[in-house]
């Protein structure tokens, strides 16, 4: 499954339109409840793409973590603000934002399209089946043999991560 | 023309950028938080996309993925407990009125 | 595969100070008493100092030791960062045990969270492969997240918070996208060689193999990433904007901790980097910090002259000295002779010991200060020269060392720093430097004539500091005076850990 076929094409130039339209509507619509509803979107979009890029596992990972966690939690953090349909103002640097954000992708760009192609292979190699079967072993074997370490950090992270977010939550047992 | 890692890449750089000026621009911290999610995406998006192309480490990049994913969940979380903070104190949370960038 | 003994034994400072986090909390569930607490967290952090000696002694007879399959390199240089955190912790812990009385009843959550956070630092001076990096980085910072916000009753707080968190996410963002470009340029995450034999970013990059996909421009732009990534915790110009807001905003504590452990570790960690990793590419790393070095400490300095209050002041002089530190590192990136770099190196080793201490003690000086009044103006200090002999006293010595007046360590350390940079060929940077400190001397003095030369305006009455916050004072006081009059045995022992790096 080179990416040689007209079907994968279409794919990615839907997904990346879906991808980048709802992620400019993120910044851009007045409302923080629709922005946020983009959001969703942005990600299912990159969850797509990722399925296209033999991370099928990390597909589901987005959709579940990122379209289902996070976007829930931020909905929380959206209901607990005020002006919700009015609360996307600009700061007073709006303007030098956008050039400064304009200016990093063309310097991205130029980066990423003058750094020595020549060398790169132009589409997916081609033993992809054996590679879409195995990833989510290999990631799993990964994880536990060569990664272990930052495995166990983040496990600690999300308990402290746990214990700092209660402790600023929790009302007061006694005085 | 077919599709090659370049396409992956800028449509990554430009998912950044868009997350960037969110961030710069945006006056609302819970506005801020959606945009550097928009930018940690962006990152994803490239590591899986170099982890599809190249012939080393297929998975390195995805693992760091599933990193990434974990510990913005976290942060998300504790995002989370200072709005509820806030809400508590404020009786209402108007988080737009802590300007990130003013320094 | 899996982990090994030795594993553990090589992780065993950061093993212990995980417990002893975990046991802290914990005991809070039991009783809320501060000092048991306190006592715990100590335990914890003596266990975490003896397995780091310990450690100290096997990599002096072994050699830099590699465990978790080149995860963590276990050298002198990690070590010595490892020692300054947990030091620089421990004094936190006991500064602020009167001041945590305000946290009730989650101080054990506090102290918990501080070590936590410890422990992220400690791994990240030991990092091999730029996922432990990101993951520990990301350890050292989130539990400051909730502690910056932990004082209730207060809005500046969770100000302080919100901005710490959206920052530090930004700049995981930046740090990541930079990583996402090295690790395409080279194939590798690694770096620093281990004993597995695996390519390290060094190595893919100086062979310059069909392997390498990516060329320098792709690495040169995530370096360039991963810097701006980094500057947010280094507190470096243009990414230094959060730093007096979340020191004027967080609990004193935690900016005590926030100026001196975190910055430490992050100053480890981008050494270990462009000296490691990316000293072999033909890109000029030492103009870019060299550049950055000079308008970091000419905007912190400038701008800290405006300031009334002290606690912001402080976070204005901490961007400063992150210019000072920037010196150091571009000189050891200019790469002259390994023996310069060695010099380079020792001298941030150095001034990242003493700056903790100027930094401790006039943290821990401004939590007495306040402790009653929470005035934080600099007007407020007037007349503490009587009213708090101590403490003020204390503020005058940390103030005289971040100016960088003999005999404290502040300018032993200097003296390295620019040194330094002269030996690699940046005499311009030295006298940036040195224009800078006449500067600052500006502001710092101001804050010390103030104490001792106006009388108060209101309340005159003697302002007492707990015993805890006497040792304290009386530590880091000691500590800047002896190491400013005999730098010879730190400087020695700063000298060994840059060898790690060196070889």
């Amino acid at each position: 499954m080179a990416f040689d076929n007209l079907f994968s094409e279409i794919v990615f130039w839907a997904l990346a339109v879906v991808t980048i339209g709802s992620a400019a509507l993120v910044v851009h619509l007045r409302s923080i409840f629709r922005a946020a509803l983009m959001l969703v979107v942005s990600f299912l979009g990159i969850a797509g793409i990722f399925a296209m890029v033999n991370a099928e596992f990390l597909a589901v990972v987005q959709v579940l973590v990122y379209g289902g966690g996070i976007a829930v939690l931020v909905i929380f953090a959206v209901m607990m603000t005020r002006d919700v349909d009015t609360g996307n103002r600009s700061t007073a640097v709006q303007p030098v934002a956008l050039v400064m954000g304009v200016a990093l992708l063309a310097a991205l760009a130029y980066s990423i399209v003058q750094a020595e192609w020549a060398l790169l292979p132009d589409s997916l190699p081609a033993p992809i089946a054996t590679v879409f079967v195995e990833t989510p072993t290999q990631l799993g074997r990964l994880l536990l043999s060569d990664y272990v370490l930052a495995f166990e950090v983040a496990g600690v992270l999300l308990l402290a991560a746990v214990i700092g977010a209660l402790s600023l939550v929790r009302e007061r047992r006694d005085a | 023309m077919t599709l090659q890692l370049l396409h992956f890449q800028i449509l990554s750089a430009a998912i950044f950028c868009i997350g960037l000026y969110g961030v710069l621009a945006r006056r609302s911290a819970v506005l801020v938080l959606m945009s550097i999610e928009l930018m940690l995406n962006a990152v994803n998006l490239q590591l899986v996309a170099f982890g599809a192309y190249s012939g080393f480490g297929t998975s390195t990049g995805q693992v760091i993925a599933v990193f990434v994913i974990t510990i913005a969940a976290a942060e998300v979380g504790l995002a989370l407990a200072i709005v509820m903070r806030l809400f508590r104190s404020r009786g209402g949370v108007n988080l737009d009125e802590i300007d990130v960038m003013r320094g | 595969m899996g982990i090994t003994a030795r594993d553990l034994f090589l992780i065993a400072p950061e093993l212990a100070l995980t417990v002893g986090a975990t046991v802290v909390v914990l005991s809070g569930l039991v009783s809320r008493q501060r000092q048991l607490t306190l006592v715990l967290a100590l335990l914890g952090l003596a266990v975490t100092f003896a397995f780091a000696i310990a450690l100290w002694d096997n990599v002096h007879a072994n050699g830099a030791q590699s465990a978790f399959n080149d995860s963590l390199i276990v050298d002198k240089f990690a070590l010595y960062i490892k020692f300054l955190v947990a030091g620089t912790a421990a004094l936190v812990l006991i500064a602020s045990s009167e001041y945590a009385e305000r946290f009730r009843p989650y101080g054990s959550e506090f102290t918990g969270l501080v070590l936590f956070s410890a422990a992220g630092l400690m791994l990240l001076a030991a990092a091999a492969d730029l996922i432990t990096i990101y993951v520990s980085l990301e350890l050292a910072t989130l539990p400051v997240v909730a502690l910056a916000a932990f004082v209730r009753t207060r809005i500046a707080p969770i100000e302080a918070g919100v901005k710490y968190l959206l920052l530090s996410a930004v700049s995981s963002a930046f740090l990541l996208y930079g990583f996402a470009f090295l690790y395409g340029a080279s194939g590798t995450m690694q770096v620093v060689g281990g004993s597995s034999g695996a390519p390290t970013i060094a190595q893919a990059l100086g062979e310059g193999s069909p392997d390498v996909p990516f060329g320098g421009l792709a690495i040169m732009a995530g370096a360039i990433l991963a810097t701006a990534g980094f500057g947010f915790k280094l507190s470096m110009v243009p990414f230094q904007m959060w730093t007096p807001d979340v020191y004027e905003g967080a609990p004193t504590p935690v900016g005590a901790f926030l100026a001196t452990a975190s910055k430490a570790a992050a100053f480890a960690v981008v050494l270990r980097l462009f000296y490691e990793a990316l000293g072999g590419s033909s890109a000029d790393w030492s103009t870019l910090f060299a550049a950055l070095a000079a308008i970091t400490m000419t905007i912190g300095n400038l701008v800290a002259i405006v300031q009334s209050n002290v606690k912001r002041l402080l976070g204005y002089s901490a961007i400063a000295h992150a210019g000072y530190l920037l010196i150091g590192v571009a000189a050891v990136t200019a790469h002259g002779q390994e023996t310069q770099d060695a010099a380079g190196i020792s001298s941030v080793l150095f001034y990242l010991a003493g700056y903790a201490a100027m930094t401790l003690a006039a943290f821990f000086a401004v939590i007495v200060l306040t402790q009653r009044s929470g005035d934080e103006r600099i007007e407020a200090m007037a007349g503490m020269g009587k009213r708090a002999p101590l403490a003020a006293l204390a503020l005058a010595v940390a103030l005289l060392g971040l100016t960088g007046i003999p005999p404290t360590v502040g300018f032993m350390g200097k003296l390295f720093l620019f040194n330094a940079a002269v030996n690699s060929g940046l005499v311009w940077l030295a006298v940036v430097g040195a224009v800078n400190s006449v500067v600052s001397a500006y502001y710092y003095v101001g804050i010390i004539r103030t104490m001792y030369l106006r009388e108060p305006a209101g309340d005159a009455s003697p302002v007492a500091a707990a015993f805890s916050g006497r040792l304290t004072l009386w530590i880091t006081v000691a500590a800047i005076l002896v190491l400013g009059f005999w730098p010879g045995g730190l400087l020695e022992v700063a000298r060994t850990a840059a060898s790690g790096l060196v070889s």
